[in-house]
Parts: structure tokens; sequence; C-alpha cells
């Protein structure tokens, strides 16, 4: 049997394309996840506080959710939602919901008391005071949250390849069934990859657009 | 910092990433219709799905790949409700899976396609016309215990089959083919059972380990004798005709996919079959690759 | 729902409770492994967490390898695993020992960095020496955090073992992945129930822990943070 490098380049060389749609359909999937999970938890997560009943409940069950090993919860959907980008969608958006209300809650709670009574003494309304004030005074929270939640999806969706799906995963999962070390090992390297300069692109956001909070 | 230049700053970012997921969606030229195929999760798997599917994509079809999907447990339902419209199955196990373990399936590849056929088609499904190229299950060991416990048949097994651990796919405990008709057929009851994965490397370094002594194989991989494997002689006839067989949606099963299909069915051979497993699974070729060459080699794409 | 029906006629059937397959024998080698792991890693992670934070040393490399650790894909960290070491718990171990450390790490030098200053400096001039100051002033105020870092490895390292079963694993990922390939989804979803009560039951249990190790007079001061694990999941 012909001996098996790590990383085979020429092989590599040939099929930079593979790599280039796995990037790709990888990219689609976390983008989708994380942007409907904000869209989510920025809801949830300002109705969590603003009703304090709620705030401890809503944490628990998605954290309950997120004790679901993920590999799991995408088989489990696939008999009501089928072997495609709707189910990992729906597993991939749970577990970014519960980061990003987490985020989203601490954040607004963290708004000091007396900002809190200075705007009410201006005579902001509740819902102008809200998005005037509380949420870009959370805003760094927030961040913080879209930054572990985008790093954690990227990671997550490998774990669909079993689910037919998958991005990088699919090259993962090509390379166990065959046995085989390159798209194993590149495919793996390129999604650490992705996943930290997706971290560093958000965090250089996060400081041009927050310049106030440029504490951490 | 110039502030004014921020909001640009940021809108760079957006676009850049937008564009990267955008692009690579060139515009592909007018088609014939879009299938999609969906490959079981062992290397032969990938091969056959590229197989057929590169004939259709060059007779001007788009296809859709869905790779290492599962077993037929998970290609099966796939199928039924329609998320995947063509699978390349195995005669007699397919028949054995759509009957729920009935015992219908035979030696004879027409009677049992016949009988396959006739279970199909309530579920809007069909089988196109058999290969004579076959793939069955087989039950290897390595050399080092074939010599230590002296076996030859599968039938020499079952006086020690408790000494002796099988493994295979989970999937294996509950086929006809495989630890059930082991039983049945051979009276063999193994120790206990190991679950790893179908025909692949975990099974492999199984054996290798001696975590288990009879591992499952298929009769048309080409690695067994390079990796010191025998496959045990079934004699006993436990395995049946199973011809590789495209299982398709009668939906989209058109004259001309049929005609396609059917073209390739009819030149392959199990000894073709084996030296596409090669270049696979020893010369780690690609399958698009492998498949592309012997279509090419063989005037499909004249 | 018939689903659910199904599944806990699968809990109270006797078969699932004995043998090489029963959930006796499935959880045992699900929490071995699992705490193997978290023990190994602890061992790694924790010295080196805490004599960073004590110093103050490469705190960008201890927060960050928190970053990086999430990053890495446990399904691709499990397959190549497996092609070094083959077969067997070794590649598991590894595999999910090296998931386990980050959290630890950041954890534990965040925790030693937070122990205020003062304190520090009063340890000091009361003739603490080092060793002495670290073991008997830092750590007990650091506790509550070092444990945080502790329960997150924990509860990740139980739903990551789920994984293993991919590579030829024992543990309760068995009926998930088996369930899968058997299209059996009474199973799969047992085995999905069964992973999260055990991840459930390792962070109450870690909590509990962390009530025993920190001292009274700590636990009194600090308003107990709500502290849920859960910033890193990679499984």
């Amino acid at each position: 049997m012909p001996v098996d490098p790590w990383i085979n380049w020429d092989w590599l060389s040939t099929h930079v394309h593979l790599f280039l749609a796995a990037l790709q359909e990888h990219v689609t999937l976390t983008l989708i996840a994380v942007g409907v999970a904000l869209a989510i938890s920025l809801p949830l997560g300002v109705i969590a506080h603003r009703w304090h009943a709620l705030r401890n409940p809503v944490l628990t069950v998605f954290g309950i959710f997120y004790t679901i090993p993920s590999i799991a919860l995408f088989s489990l959907l696939v008999p009501y939602t089928g072997l495609g980008t709707l189910t990992a969608e729906i597993g991939l958006v749970g577990y970014a919901v519960l980061i990003l209300v987490r985020n989203v809650v601490v954040g607004l709670e963290a708004v000091p008391a007396d900002i809190l009574d200075a705007a009410n003494g201006m005579g902001y309304r509740p819902m102008v005071r809200l998005l005037r004030v509380e949420l870009p005074l959370a805003l760094p929270s927030i961040f913080a949250g879209i930054r572990i939640a985008t790093v954690t999806t990227i990671g997550l969706v490998t774990i669909t390849a079993v689910i037919g799906m998958g991005g990088l995963g699919e090259l993962i999962l090509e390379g166990l069934v065959n046995n085989f070390h390159t798209p194993l090992v590149v495919a793996t390297v390129l999604s650490v990859v992705l996943a930290l300069v997706a971290d560093l692109t958000l965090a250089a956001t996060q400081r041009l657009s927050l310049p106030w909070a440029r504490t951490a | 910092m110039n502030w004014k230049l921020r909001p640009a700053y940021l809108a760079t970012v957006v676009a850049v990433v937008i564009a990267i997921a955008a692009c690579g969606g060139t515009a592909a030229p007018a088609s014939k219709g879009t299938l999609t195929i969906a490959g079981f999760k062992f290397s032969e798997g990938s091969v056959l799905a590229q197989l057929y599917g590169q004939a259709l994509i060059h007779d001007g079809y788009t296809v859709n790949f869905k790779l290492n999907l599962g077993t037929r447990e998970v290609v099966g339902p796939a199928i039924k409700t329609g998320q995947v419209d063509l699978y390349i199955g195995y005669a007699a196990t397919d028949l054995e899976y759509y009957n729920q373990a009935a015992g219908e399936a035979s030696g004879d590849v027409t009677a049992t396609t016949a009988k396959l056929n006739s279970r199909l088609q309530p579920l809007g499904l069909q089988a196109l016309t058999p290969s004579s190229a076959q793939d069955q299950n087989g039950f290897a060991m390595t050399q080092a215990n074939i010599t230590k416990y002296k076996v030859t048949k599968l039938s020499d097994l079952t006086p020690i089959g408790n000494q002796l651990v099988l493994g295979a796919g989970p999937e294996c405990q509950t086929r006809v083919f495989c630890q059930i008709g082991l039983e049945k057929t051979y009276g063999i009851k193994f120790k206990a059972f190991k679950a790893l994965d179908t025909d692949g490397p975990l099974t492999r370094a199984a054996l290798k380990n001696n975590d288990i002594q009879v591992g499952l194989v298929f009769t048309s991989d080409a690695d067994l004798q390079s990796l010191g494997l025998v496959a045990l002689e079934d004699d006993k006839h436990l395995q049946n005709a199973d011809n590789v067989v495209p299982i398709v949606r009668t939906k989209v099963a058109s004259a001309e996919v049929t005609k396609v299909l059917n073209a390739v069915s009819a030149g392959l051979t199990t000894a073709d079959l084996i030296q596409l497993n090669a270049k696979v699974q020893i010369d780690h070729q690609d399958a698009d690759a492998a498949v592309k060459a012997y279509l090419q080699a063989h005037n499909y794409f004249s | 729902m018939s689903t659910l029906a199904n599944v806990l006629r699968w809990f109270l059937d006797p078969v699932h409770w004995s043998g090489s397959d029963g959930i006796p024998t499935r959880l045992v080698q699900h929490i071995q492994l699992s705490a193997e792991c978290v023990l190994i890693g602890a061992l790694i992670a924790l010295p080196i967490g805490i004599l960073l934070g004590h110093y103050g040393r490469f705190g960008n490399l201890a927060i960050n390898v928190s970053n990086v650790g999430r990053a890495v894909p446990s399904f691709g960290i499990l397959v190549i695993a497996f092609q070094i070491f083959g077969l067997g718990d070794l590649p598991i171990i590894i595999s999910l020992t090296a998931l386990a450390i980050p959290p630890m790490v950041t954890n534990s030098y965040v925790a030693l960095r937070e122990v205020d200053a003062d304190i520090k400096e009063a340890a000091r001039g009361m003739g603490y020496r080092e060793f002495a100051q670290v073991l008997r002033v830092e750590l007990p105020l650091a506790v509550p955090l070092i444990m945080a870092g502790v329960r997150t490895s924990a509860v990740q390292v139980v739903a990551t073992a789920t994984l293993a079963a991919l590579i030829a694993g024992g543990g309760l990922g068995r009926y998930v992945i088996d369930g899968l390939d058997q299209q059996d989804y009474t199973k799969l979803f047992a085995g999905a129930i069964l992973v999260a009560l055990l991840a459930l039951a390792t962070e109450l249990a870690l909590a509990a822990l962390e009530r025993v190790l920190v001292p009274r007079g700590i636990r009194l001061l600090r308003a107990p943070k709500a502290q849920r694990a859960t910033t890193f999941k990679v499984a």
C-alpha cells in the first residue's frame, strides 16, 4: 500500500475546489445560524430581562437544551424536518440562542441603575430607552456572545456531516470512511482557522463599532 | 481613527463576508433535470453513486450527491420521503429490507428483482435492470486466526462461535444476511457483537488488533489480500443475489434516465467493480476520477 | 405522543438494563471515560492556569486558549486520533482531555487574577511565602471560578464523549450512533436523554463539590453568581 502522509500536497493542490466548496457551505450555514439566533435572542433576552420571573426559566430551559449532544439533536430532527439545511439550522440556532440570550440578559443587567434613572429623568419612554440607552450599553456583552456563538457554531457545523450536510465535516467523514489522512487533517485545520479568523474579525468589528467600550 | 470612515470599514467587513457566502454560484448551462443520488457510508457506496451519477452528468443532468449518508436504514426513509431520488442498491439485501426480512430473496437475480419491484411499487419506487456485478456480505478473519482455529468455511465456525467476537456496523445485528442469518442458517452463536462500521477502517483495525475475530467485509473489496484478511466460504449459501441495482423514484425515472442507468448496469461486471474499488481503497484515487476514467475507457462517453 | 410512549417503554424494558449493551454498563463506561478525561485534564490545566494567574504572566495566551479550544472541531480530532492511535480508549481519552483543558486553564487564570491585590499584599505582609500564599489565601478565594471551569469542562466532556461511538467507543453514545445507523429512534432518543441527564447530574455534583471546597466564610462573602458553565460547547 502506498504510504499515506498526513498531508499529501499533490492531492491537495488538485483538490482545492473541494475545500473551497466545503468552506462556502460551512460559512453559509454559520451565518444563517448566528443571524437567526441573534434575531431571536435580542427580543427574547429583552423580554427575559424585563419580566424578572421569566429570566431563570428561560435560561434554565435553554441550559438543558445545551446538554443534549448535538449529534443526537440533529439525528432526532431528521424524521420531522428531513436531511437538509433546515434540520442543521434548527439545531445550530438552538445552541447559538442559549449563548446569545445569556449575554443579552447579562449585558442588560449590567447597565448601571443611575443611567436608567437619568434616562427616565430625561423623559425617555421605555421602548426608546431600551433602544437608545440600554441596548447600546449592553453591546459589549452581546458582541462577546456573538463571538462565542460564531466560533461554537463553526465547530458544531462539522457534526452535521452525520446527517448528510456539513461543509468541512463532510471531508472529515470522507477521511474516516476511506481511511485517508489528507482531507481529514486539512478540513480540521481549516475549521480551526475559519473559527479563529471569524473571531478576530468580530473582535475587530467590535473595536470599530464600540469605541467607548475598549476595555478588554 | 477617522470616525467618518468607521461605517465604511464596517460595511466592507459585512460585504466581504456575504461575498464569501454567496460566491461560487456560477450559472449552469441548461440541464435536463436535477437528481439527488445517495451513497452508502462505505467506500464502494461512493464509487457506485459516482459511477451512475457521472454517467447522468455526462448525459446533461444536474446531479447532487449525498455521499456517506448512512446505512440502508437511513437511505431507505430518505428515498421514500423524496429527499433523495436514487441510490444504488443490492437486489437481495434491498428486498429483505423492504419486505421486513420476510425471507423472499434467492440466488435467482431475476426473481429477486421482480419481488423487489413488487415491494417497491406501492412506495413509488422502482428497481431498474440489475447488473451482473455482485457484491455480497463476506465474513473475514485474519490469516493468523484462520490457521489458529483451522477454518476455511463458515460452517466451521458453528462449534467455536462462543469463542469468537463478531464485528460489523450496528445494522448487522438486525439483518437477515448478517448476524441473524449466521445464527439461523449456520447456527453460529457469537460470544459477543462489537458495533464498528460497515466494511470500513474500524472493522479492519479491530480485526488487526484481534478485538474481533470475525468481521463483516464485502466480496468486492479490493484490499483484503493486502491486509492479510480472508473471507470464509459461504458454503450454506446464506448470501443471495446481491446484484448491483439502481433504486429510483418512479417520478424521476424517465425513459432517458432509465436508459442511461441501465446502460451502466449492463456493462458493469464484478471484476470492474473490484478494480474500481482498488483504485479508490488502495490508491486513494477520487471516486469520481476513477469512475470517469472507467466510463471513458468503456465508451459510455462516446 | 407515541414517540415518548415508546421511549418510556424502552426504559421500562428489563432487557435494556442488563448485559454489555445495557444501561448500567454503558453508563459506567461513559462516566469512567468522562471522569478520566476531566481528571487528567484538571491535573494538567489547573496548575498551569493557577501559576499563570498567580504570577500574572501570559494572560493573553491563557484567555485565548479557550477561544482556540472552542474552535477545534471535536469530530475531526476524534477521527485524527483514531488514525494515529487506532482503536480503543487511548485516542478517545487523548481527544477528550485535549478538549477539556482550555476552559479550565482560562477559568483558573482569571480566578487567580481576580483575587484582590490588597489581600495578596496583606498576606505578604503577614509573612506568607509564595507557595503558602497561593495555597491558603488565593486558592480558597479562587475556588468558585476554578470550579466553574471544571464544571464547564466536565459537562462538555460528557456531551462530547457521545461522539466517541463514531470511532467504536462505548458509553451512552452507542445508543445514539447505533440508533441512528439502525434508524431506531427510540434508542436514539433514550440515549440523548441519558446523556443530557448525566450532564445535568455532573453539573449538580460538581456544584455540590464546590460548596464543600469553598470555606464557609468566603461563601458568605461572595454573592453566588449564576454561574451555569455553558459557554463552551464543542459537541
